[in-house]
């Protein structure tokens, strides 16, 4: 048990001690704070009809554990979904596989210390929820009780079941990546879904919102007239502005039966866990490989054969970056499955063949997405394959290496949206391909400067996710193509957000290089 | 062609160092650079690389502050870290052209250059392979082929025989050789027989600073005529091995031969002919 424990702690030590890790917790405590809405904001999270609740202790209680279970289930999955692909990396779990621990116990200690990684960032937002309590005072009384209370009950077994998952889909398919992403986020949605079903029971949402959003619908309805519903929003809605009526809620008592069933959701965690145990590799992951024919290892010694000095060609100076911008573009095809070049000769398809509109709104952002992993390690590449001495050593690195690396970026992103720009320009308009080309740069950039300032490539990926998620559900503020709201004050504000985005890139690297 | 090394440091901590206060010339020919590890070989050769910059002191190539212009440096360059990565979904013939846009090499030969070098290093038949799928030995050959790309007046190579087998390393010898005629060479490594055949000078660093300089037979010169070998029952070696420093220690049936080095040479013992090994465990364990 001693020791179990251990491999849990070491491994969430080992996870948190990053600068990403730190830049996550930042990010954490920035998104949180936008959990209840100062009074005057233009945006609201939870809201029930017109109506949101007292600023009281209940109120920041619930609303923040509630956001926290479902955007901390949504973003937490991609935080968590390697921990078993790092111990394969770094080639400790080979050194595991040779132990006597148990696949049960290992899998499990890689969800709890998913759970752990997961519990540090909801301690972040419970905090906040208190500052932001004391911040917009209200006159109530603080009640502990109203904070913990949900937090314990409602977000913490939905991180849990999150980290369970995060296991489950690294043992299942834990080589595609993309297909664990995707996947993960079809079965958030069907969650989601099917949480805000009026005849679901209590008992069956892993978010264990359900029971809260249904006690806040029963106070409102009975301010409001017979005749009148109100339904229930939760997520960001923005241009909100409409002043809201108060209604005071002051928490729930839990029925024993739901708090049960919360902890039926972390046994059957536990269970799924045992059942695909068999099915975990045990790091005997070059045997598997092999065995799908896709890499084949090739030696060969030195030979007879000798580098004869005399006999080279006299190689001749040339700063040319284009060679770069054709590697650069190599590696960025090259990356990831090939069957992902189908998913996006049909998503060019749509755009090519679909409403105009619907093209735009819907598959560019989508077909963009799915080029996440390509993107994400655009200038983390050189640390993350060792090749950082060469780069960082070589000829003009800034001018030269960062800026072919922008351009292959920006040509896939554009190359991919092509049938769309063709279109447009058939139709004329300039705008709307100033936007999309202006989408194009702008994720380019914004993963170089997450890349540069984080050295990792997840922060990207969730932000990256995040957005597009945004997009989707039309958020305008969020819209970086101009497919929801194409007008000139958001495309100063993308060209902007590029300019920022590329000048500390441009600064950090200068100064990495210095160093 | 000079390399020089005006009392170099690299400081990490106030009290801890990397390297510190480092000096040293260095003309044509092969420098072999020895050393336990974290000695400081490899943060030395970053700073002559330009990939880390000194905290104290300058280096100059030709009487140029590679320093203060990393790019002088650069562009006559071949270095070959230790623990170098690649791109394994390029092949060999790629990854090489991209390395040779990196150095801003290029022109019309540049496809020979590369054909040549990997005839020369035995991978043109594996040239068209993602790098992925290549043996370890493989892909240090693919590093090494990298450093001779823009025909470099100084070259480093930081380990260069890890991953290498026996006759890879004889060839490998060979090649370093061929270099030395017309460039700096600055070598590494923890083999030192590798060193003691092919380098006209030996530097051994210990804990940051140069303990000592010089060629082969100078380094020698700090023991010879202090190596001895004595034969003892298995009982009485650790009581001997408190009295002097052991070189090395062998057992055959029952007995174990102790090479060791001290100024007197204790009963039985027999006069060695010192080897630049001797040198080396001397003046690294004193």
């Amino acid at each position: 048990m001693r020791s179990f424990l251990t491999i849990i702690k070491l491994d969430y030590l080992t996870r948190i001690r990053s600068y990403s890790f730190l830049i996550t917790l930042c990010a954490t405590l920035a998104i949180s704070y936008t959990f209840v809405p100062e009074p005057n904001a233009s945006y609201s999270t939870i809201r029930i009809g017109d109506y949101v609740g007292n600023y009281n202790s209940a109120w920041f209680g619930y609303v923040t554990a509630m956001m926290s279970s479902v955007f901390l289930s949504l973003i937490g999955f991609y935080l968590v979904n390697n921990s078993i692909q790092k111990d394969v990396k770094t080639k400790v779990g080979q050194i595991l596989a040779t132990t006597r621990i148990k696949n049960f116990s290992y899998l499990l200690s890689r969800v709890f210390s998913n759970f752990l990684v997961l519990i540090t960032i909801v301690c972040i937002t419970f905090l906040m929820s208190i500052l932001l309590f004391i911040l917009y005072n209200d006159g109530f009384d603080f009640e502990i009780l109203q904070f913990v209370k949900p937090y314990v009950i409602i977000a913490l077994p939905a991180i849990f079941w999150i980290s369970v998952l995060a296991v489950l889909f690294e043992v299942i398919i834990g080589r595609y990546t993309v297909i664990q992403n995707i996947l993960f986020f079809v079965l958030f949605s069907f969650f989601l879904l099917f949480s805000s079903q009026d005849k679901m029971k209590y008992n069956l949402d892993v978010f264990g919102n359900k029971i809260v959003m249904n006690a806040m619908e029963e106070s409102v309805r009975k301010l409001l007239p017979a005749h009148k519903t109100s339904k229930m929003t939760i997520g960001y809605v923005l241009g909100n502005t409409t002043k809201a009526k108060k209604f005071n809620f002051e928490g729930i008592d839990f029925p024993s039966s739901f708090i049960a069933s919360r902890l039926g959701w972390i046994f059957f965690g536990v269970l799924l866990i045992a059942i695909v145990t068999p099915f975990f590799h045990r790091f005997n992951t070059k045997e598997r490989t092999s065995s799908t024919k896709t890499k084949q290892h090739i030696v060969s010694s030195f030979g007879s054969r000798e580098v004869i000095l005399s006999q080279l060609p006299k190689p001749q100076i040339d700063q040319s970056i284009l060679p770069l911008i054709k590697t650069e573009l190599f590696l960025l095809i090259r990356k990831g499955n090939k069957w992902l070049w189908m998913v996006n000769a049909i998503g060019m398809i749509l755009l090519a063949f679909l409403n105009i509109e619907v093209a735009h709104q819907m598959v560019l952002p989508i077909l963009w997405f799915l080029q996440v992993h390509r993107l994400s390690d655009l200038t983390t590449k050189e640390l993350e394959n060792d090749v950082f001495y060469f780069t960082f050593s070589a000829f003009r690195p800034l001018r030269r290496i960062l800026i072919s690396q922008i351009i292959a970026g920006v040509i896939l992103m554009i190359g991919l949206a092509f049938p769309l720009l063709f279109l447009y320009g058939c139709l004329l308009d300039i705008n709307a391909l100033m936007f999309i080309l202006l989408g194009a740069i702008f994720i380019v950039f914004l993963a170089l400067f997450l890349g540069i300032f984080t050295q990792t490539k997840k922060l990207f990926e969730i932000l990256f996710f995040f957005i597009t998620y945004a997009n989707i559900n039309k958020i305008p503020v969020f819209d970086y193509f101009g497919g929801i709201s194409p007008n000139r004050m958001q495309i100063l504000y993308v060209s902007a957000l590029v300019i920022g985005f590329g000048t500390m890139s441009f600064l950090k690297r200068r100064s990495d290089l210095r160093r | 062609m000079k390399l020089e090394i005006n009392n170099v440091s690299k400081r990490y901590t106030r009290k801890k160092y990397g390297v510190q206060n480092f000096s040293l010339t260095v003309e044509k020919g092969i420098l072999g650079l020895l050393g336990p590890n974290g000695a400081g070989k490899s943060t030395l050769m970053k700073m002559i690389a330009t990939v880390n910059k000194p905290t104290e002191g300058i280096i100059l190539l030709n009487k140029n502050n590679i320093v203060k212009d990393a790019n002088y440096m650069r562009e006559q360059l071949g270095f070959l870290p230790q623990d170098f990565g690649v791109y394994p979904n390029l092949n060999a013939f790629e990854f090489l052209q991209y390395i040779a846009a990196i150095k801003g090499v290029g022109g019309s030969g540049l496809k020979d250059r590369i054909e040549k070098l990997l005839e020369g290093l035995n991978l043109i038949d594996a040239a068209s392979k993602p790098i992925g799928s290549y043996s370890g030995g493989m892909k240090q050959r693919v590093g090494i082929a990298q450093t001779l790309l823009n025909n470099p007046k100084i070259i480093i190579f930081d380990e260069p025989t890890v991953g290498l087998d026996p006759e890879e390393r004889v060839r490998f010898r060979n090649l370093i050789s061929d270099l030395a005629s017309q460039s700096i060479v600055i070598l590494s490594s923890h083999i030192v027989s590798d060193i003691d055949m092919i380098a006209d000078t030996v530097a051994i660093m210990k804990n940051g600073t140069l303990i000592t300089q010089g060629n082969r037979q100078d380094i020698i010169d700090h023991v010879e005529g202090k190596v001895f070998e004595i034969k003892i029952e298995d009982e009485a070696v650790s009581e001997f091995k408190n009295q002097v420093t052991t070189l090395s220690t062998a057992r055959y049936k029952g007995k174990t031969t102790i090479r060791y080095i001290s100024d007197t040479a204790m009963s039985n013992s027999r006069p060695q002919k010192a080897t630049l090994e001797d040198a080396y465990l001397y003046l690294t364990k004193n």
